[in-house]
């Protein structure tokens, strides 16, 4: 993920911003991160790059 | 309520549809008919786009021919993987995994949202317009492609179970009701079929 795109994504919930938490970068992309609503506190993984900004009760199940 | 209505249930269909999408989609949604769609759009270089419901990247694809600044947004990963491999994660394009009707971006992020193949999927396609119009910058413009009615009463029956499919008055009621002014339609598809696809353009309002 580009950090320019943090400029226009928000929270898919109530539009609110977004803080950005950092995990790993790579030539000044984020491989990996949460995004953290500052509104309603609800994380959001970004995960080998891409964002996941769907709403929670559309989040793939994690398989145990 | 059709059975894809479910977004469960659609992200599953997709995660098996994804192998075989670009081979059959042709059919149904050909380069001619996207570059009639496109025409529609009418973008400018330097125009900020929104590809919703992006999938394997076609119509992507086609919106890169006018600007650069094309974005992508999906809920399936299968689908979207085979968009990674045509165009890079975010060399060309910048994906996020979201949802149509709850679209992570700020309001007024965009000239212009593109949805091709995407709005028979969605549960409430009133409530996904308007949050195009949302993201949409004033005066800013939304093109969707989506399925005509079919003619047949077999297609029709089995239209209706399946997915949403809508005629041009339904279309204008969709867009009227999610706040849109000059809405226009176009019927496309290939010779044999020319009626198989409804296309709508509509202009976001000045006032938002």
């Amino acid at each position: 993920m580009k950090r320019d795109l943090m400029d226009i994504i928000c929270c898919p919930l109530d539009k609110h911003d977004l803080d950005l938490d950092v995990e790993s970068e790579e030539d000044d992309e984020v491989v990996a991160g949460t995004l953290t609503c500052t509104d309603c506190g609800e994380t959001y993984p970004i995960e080998d790059g891409i964002p996941n900004l769907l709403p929670p009760d559309m989040r793939e199940e994690t398989p145990a | 309520m059709g059975v894809l209505e479910d977004k469960g249930r659609a992200r599953l269909f997709y995660r098996y549809l994804s192998t075989v999408y670009d081979r059959i989609n042709p059919f149904i949604w050909n380069e001619e008919m996207r570059t009639e769609a496109l025409e529609m759009l009418a973008l400018d270089a330097d125009d900020r786009v929104l590809d919703v419901g992006c999938g394997t990247g076609f119509g992507t694809e086609g919106l890169l021919q006018h600007t650069e600044h094309v974005y992508g947004l999906d809920q399936s990963e299968g689908q979207l993987e085979k968009a990674w491999a045509k165009f890079g994660k975010t060399d060309r394009v910048d994906f996020t995994f979201g949802d149509a009707e709850r679209l992570p971006f700020a309001d007024d992020s965009f000239d212009a949202v593109w949805s091709s193949g995407s709005i028979e999927y969605w549960p409430n396609p009133v409530a996904a317009l308007r949050e195009f119009r949302r993201v949409v910058k004033p005066g800013g413009k939304v093109l969707v492609v989506g399925p005509n009615y079919p003619r047949s009463t077999v297609f029709q029956k089995l239209a209706d179970a399946i997915m949403l499919f809508y005629d041009e008055a339904e279309a204008d009621r969709m867009f009227r009701d999610a706040g849109f002014e000059a809405i226009e339609h176009r019927t496309m598809g290939p010779s044999y079929k020319p009626d198989v696809a409804i296309t709508t353009l509509a202009r976001v309002p000045d006032d938002g």
